[in-house]
């Protein structure tokens, strides 16, 4: 009894140093997001109490609100449909590549990029594809259709589609290594068996190879909603939201109300309804989108 | 597979690495070009690398002789070839001395940053996954789950009050005000592919390493850490990656600047009057990406393995 | 395999190893004449005292298609620091925007001297953050009183040493006071391609019809008319058209005419009178001089090009695809500089408006919306050896920091300093007296003759007004919104931004109100005021 308890003291001495850690800077921010946004403050002053006041500020007053929110949906969405289709299609493609040097060569050559900062990718495209004389422009001009050149970022009715193809066309070393991975794990039988039935082709890739990839699927769509929820770092650089708030998520209005315009508690109660429209989509997720290998335990 | 099959798979996939490549090959043309290259003539190769080229293939003919430039103040000057020679060697790398200058303090704060992290993230992630994965005490199933919690939390609900948190620390301006957020961050995936890696060792090993009288110390120094060199491998690759690529963070904790890493001091160099030479900006960009370009020739293997764990997380 | 292993841990050592030696910090001094640098490191200074002198003048960086490196300002910090070898400058680049100064300011880590646009200072004096200058500008300037000559300007009084003393002196905040001290200067005008104007037959317009028909002109010949963005129109534009519309009337509602700026400001409305105008139903969207601002705005909209948000507005001047580029003083020399401009240029300023262009156009030309380039101001920091709980005066009157602030203002003000900083390169106007403008920036001096504006809008409220008014403004120019939502939003942005400025800041409305009541036989001769909103507004 005394040696497991001294052992047990020892345990926590040990991981003490990660437990304090995760209070400091995780647990106690997550407290402060939620009680802070009862209150209105500025840094360095003194703090008012104001109840939900923000909540409801933010939800029924502020003319940003609704537009923002459905702007995060829609690049939420536009990123989900992209991030599952053309990595999914470029791996398939490298898998079914006979030699295992072509493969390997054609990984790495779509993971070179991911060397670059995000932050400079960001500006190399509002730049050099979508500046005034970016390479979208000088094209245009090239065939003669110098009349169409825009300025895509800024204008009104392309800013949101501009912001939204950034990356094209969209085959994130990572996504393709995923997929990729997902792909070499399926069993010779299944790939043998598939072929014996005459199933070969976009047949195959549609009935037997996605299916198999599923768990896969399910990373990268979880993964890239909880990025297009919260992230604001592309439109922040790309646009700062503008025109108007044609390009603003609620993201980018928490950080500029927080950083820019001193309103700290507000900033924190925008934080705290992300958080929750996070979780709701996790569980979603995880309830209902069954994974691989969910699917194969019920049918064995 | 048909060849000709073979030959479409081929000419797909290179299309697509050809779109996804292109940005970065109009950033690598704009490192070594002056912004009238850049005003008069978009597509255009460096004027810098054709003369050179041209000096070459008459040096290679033979020829001698003078040859005429234009100087900074435009005017047109005879000199030798030579002197030719470096002077385009200069208006080549003009954009790259320029940026170094301004991204050399960022680069050094990147190093500092990261590999603090890194360090800092494997020696306590795997500590403390150690002794999750091989030891039973009270509450510590508790314990784990308060540790692997932290993950349902996302970055935009605690972004403000950190800052507010780190503020009151006195920590802004610091590099503590990255590296000990980053650190209780990023170690929560650490113990997770820690604690699976350690939970698959054989516990004979353990067993007998106790039998011998070894202490936490020594099991963790002679048993551990020699055996799981993949797992470091894939944690500190992937926390290395993330604490390079952050953006937001250290553009907002460090106030007056001096402890800006590469991400936010790329962003601010755009902004600052050294953005007013392109050349200046598309370097940065570029020598900002070797680090890391580096890292993935020199361990592929590992980068490649860390990234596809990834698929732990799910 | 073994070679093979050689090469690549041979080469990962040579990299690390050339990575080492390239990020080894650099010599203290980069320029020729580094036989001068301070020989004083940060350690035994007494006083280490950041500056934040703003982008202009930053060492080390290279100025648009200038093959020069600045170091006029290291240099003068040099000769500083060998002076008083107890003190240590430290020149640093911060974002020049008041997000990054409030976190800085309201937790005393700001650097001492900073340049920031005096009326953000306005906006924060009652907060105890800034240095009042006024005490010493009053005062002799001690470097130029050891020179010995009583008739050089600044042995006196600092003050004389300036040259637009109307511009400088009425830098005064609304309480009278100076934090200021006005550097340099800078001023708007149109860069014309005369070139092109010569072809066309018209010369500089001098109002605004004759300036419509040239950008008509323009663009019926396929060029680009005019060159703006989006913040040359919700700052200058703004300010220009607003005191273009409501000129005539400043007899009816300028309230407040405070002795000390008014001989310079003439006039000026500050934000406790926007706010006082705007709840007596001004700048609602019923005002229709109000109106007016936008709709003309608009209408001007239809010649600049088309991407407001792009920032490189230059590059379609030189390459010759515009007729006009509307931006700063600063940008000249970067025209003078560019080895492959194939025309001539010369600079205007914007005509007055006529009764042709609305009925309510005072008719008087148009104002200096410019002045003040660099700001310096002297920060709460520099006062950080006192207790805080003094009073602002015995903090100034202990502070020993202080003193050394001070006098690296006073020295760098010192003629022979100054030439070395401001005309390095032919980026701002001088403002002291004995150094003249490099010859690239002449035509900025007449449009600095010129009387000052009614306000600054974009400085008048919080930040979260300009955000809202600027992207607002943006997107009505860009047709994503029609003219009444506009102004209903920017209807409740004032509202908004007035209950915060009233909510914040103690203003004596029934003051305003008693003089707003002595003004109404004036207001009565004018036509078309709004209406006054119901007595329940207030």
């Amino acid at each position: 009894m005394n040696w497991r308890l001294r052992s047990t003291f020892t345990c926590y001495t040990i991981v003490l140093p990660s437990l304090v850690l995760l209070f400091t800077f995780v647990y106690l921010p997550v407290v402060w997001a939620f009680s802070k946004s009862l209150y209105e403050f500025e840094v360095g002053s003194p703090a008012r109490f104001v109840g939900l006041s923000n909540y409801t500020e933010y939800l029924f007053s502020d003319p940003t609100c609704w537009p923002s929110l459905l702007n995060m949906l829609l690049l939420t969405l536009f990123a989900v449909v992209v991030r599952l289709t053309f990595p999914l299609v470029v791996a398939r493609l490298i898998y079914a590549l006979p030699s295992e040097r072509g493969r390997h060569f054609y990984r790495i050559l779509f993971l070179i990029p991911i060397v670059v900062p995000g932050v400079a990718v960001q500006l190399i495209w509002m730049g050099l594809i979508y500046g005034d004389r970016g390479l979208l422009n000088e094209l245009l001009r090239l065939v003669g259709l110098g009349g169409w050149a825009a300025g895509w970022l800024s204008e009104p009715h392309t800013a949101l589609a501009a912001v939204a193809m950034v990356g094209f066309p969209f085959i994130g070393g990572f996504e393709v290594l995923v997929y990729y991975a997902g792909f070499a794990s399926i069993p010779t039988s299944v790939n043998e068996a598939a072929l014996l039935e005459g199933c070969v082709g976009v047949r195959k890739f549609l009935l037997i190879d996605i299916p198999m990839v599923l768990s896969q699927v399910k990373l990268i769509l979880i993964l890239t909603i909880i990025g297009g929820v919260q992230s604001f770092q592309n439109v922040f650089i790309l646009t700062r939201g503008q025109p108007g708030f044609v390009t603003n998520v609620p993201g980018l209005w928490m950080y500029l109300n927080a950083f820019s315009f001193q309103r700290m508690g507000y900033a924190c109660a925008i934080g705290v309804l992300l958080f929750l429209v996070i979780l709701v989509l996790t569980v979603i997720n995880l309830k209902y989108f069954k994974s691989a290998e969910q699917l194969q335990g019920k049918a064995s | 597979m048909s060849p000709a099959k073979r030959l479409l798979v081929h000419v797909v996939l290179l299309a697509f690495a050809m779109l996804t490549l292109l940005p970065f090959a109009f950033m690598l043309n704009n490192v070594f070009r002056t912004n009238s290259e850049f005003y008069h003539s978009f597509f255009s190769l460096p004027r810098s690398f054709r003369e050179l080229a041209a000096l070459g293939t008459d040096a290679l003919r033979g020829r001698s002789g003078e040859v005429e430039i234009k100087d900074a103040e435009g005017q047109v000057l005879t000199v030798t070839r030579g002197e030719a020679v470096a002077h385009w060697w200069d208006q080549a790398t003009r954009g790259i001395r320029r940026s170094w200058v301004v991204i050399r303090p960022y680069m050094l704060n990147s190093f500092i940053v990261s590999l603090t992290t890194a360090f800092g993230v494997a020696l306590i992630g795997s500590v403390t996954a150690y002794i999750l994965a091989r030891y039973r005490f009270v509450g510590s199933k508790l314990v784990f789950v308060f540790i692997i919690s932290t993950m349902m939390f996302p970055g935009v609900l605690t972004l403000v009050p950190s800052f507010l948190l780190v503020k009151k620390m006195g920590l802004l301006n610091t590099y503590w005000a990255m590296i000990l957020p980053y650190i209780a961050g990023g170690q929560v995936f650490a113990i997770f592919v820690f604690k699976s890696f350690f939970e698959g060792l054989d516990e004979d090993l353990f067993e007998s390493a106790r039998i011998d009288g070894a202490g936490h110390v020594g099991i963790y120094w002679h048993l551990v850490l020699p055996l799981s060199k993949p797992a470091f491998s894939v944690v500190v690759i992937m926390n290395l990656l993330g604490t390079w690529n952050n953006f937001l963070w250290p553009f907002i904790t460090n106030t007056e600047g001096k402890c800006h890493v590469l991400a936010s001091g790329l962003y601010n160099l755009a902004r600052s009057p050294h953005a007013s030479n392109f050349s200046t900006v598309y370097a940065a960009y570029a020598v900002s990406s070797l680090p890391l370009l580096v890292l993935f020739v020199y361990a592929t293997k590992p980068f490649i393995q860390g990234m596809t764990s990834g698929a732990l997380k799910a | 395999m073994s070679l093979r292993k050689i090469l690549r841990y041979g080469s990962l050592a040579v990299i690390v190893l050339g990575t080492t030696w390239l990020l080894r910090p650099p010599p203290e001094e980069r320029h020729a004449d580094a036989g001068k640098a301070a020989k004083g490191t940060r350690e035994d200074a007494r006083f280490v005292l950041k500056i934040a002198p703003g982008s202009s003048y930053l060492p080390g960086t290279q100025p648009f298609g200038l093959d020069l490196t600045l170091h006029g300002l290291s240099d003068v910090v040099a000769d500083f620091e060998q002076r008083y070898p107890d003190t240590k400058i430290e020149i640093i680049n911060v974002p020049g925007v008041r997000e990054y100064l409030v976190t800085q300011l309201s937790s005393g880590q700001a650097p001492d001297i900073i340049n920031v646009n005096v009326e953000d200072v306005w906006t924060d004096v009652q907060k105890g953050w800034y240095v009042p200058l006024d005490q010493f500008l009053e005062a002799p300037n001690p470097f130029v009183v050891e020179q010995g000559d009583p008739s050089l300007p600044g042995s006196k009084e600092w003050w004389d040493m300036f040259t637009y003393q109307g511009i400088s002196r009425g830098k005064a905040a609304p309480d009278n006071l100076n934090y200021c001290l006005t550097y340099d200067m800078i001023e708007t005008g149109i860069y014309y391609n005369r070139t092109l104007f010569k072809t066309w037959g018209v010369e500089p317009p001098q109002t605004w019809e004759e300036f419509l028909a040239i950008l008509q002109r323009a663009k019926q010949e396929g060029k680009i008319p005019l060159l703006m963005n989006l913040s040359n129109f919700n700052d200058w534009c703004t300010d220009l058209f607003f005191d273009q519309l409501y000129y005539d009337l400043l007899p009816g509602i300028d309230l407040i005419q405070d002795p000390v700026r008014e001989q310079y400001l003439q006039g000026y409305l500050d934000w406790d009178e926007i706010a006082f105008l705007f709840r007596k139903g001004f700048f609602h969207a019923d005002d229709v001089r109000y109106r007016e601002v936008w709709r003309l705005m608009h209408d001007l909209k239809q010649y600049t090009n088309r991407d407001m948000m792009g920032t490189d507005l230059l590059r379609e001047f030189v390459t010759g695809n515009a007729a006009m580029l509307w931006s700063v003083s600063a940008i000249g020399f970067r025209l003078q500089a560019d080895r492959d401009l194939g025309f001539e240029w010369g600079v205007f300023y914007l005509p007055r408006f006529t009764k042709q262009t609305t009925p309510y156009a005072s008719s008087v030309d148009m104002c200096v919306i410019g002045g003040s380039g660099t700001q310096l101001e002297i920060t709460c920091s520099a006062i950080g050896d006192t207790d805080p709980n003094l009073s602002m005066a015995e903090r100034m009157e202990k502070s020993e920091r202080l003193q050394r602030a001070v006098a690296f203002l006073q020295f760098l003000c010192l003629p022979e300093n100054y030439a070395r900083i401001v005309n390095e390169y032919p980026c701002m106007l001088p403002n002291i007296k004995g150094v003249a403008a490099l010859p690239v920036l002449k035509p900025f001096e007449e449009i600095l003759a010129r009387r000052y504006t009614t306000t600054k809008w974009v400085y008048t409220f919080d930040l979260r007004f300009g955000e809202i008014q600027s992207r607002m403004l943006g997107l009505f120019l860009a047709d994503g919104v029609s003219e009444d939502e506009y102004l209903r939003w920017e209807e409740d942005n004032i509202r908004a931004a007035t209950e915060n400025l009233l909510r914040r800041k103690s203003v004596d409305m029934d003051k305003l109100e008693h003089i707003w009541e002595g003004k109404a036989a004036i207001r009565a001769t004018y036509r078309d005021l709004p209406p006054e909103p119901g007595r329940d507004a207030r």
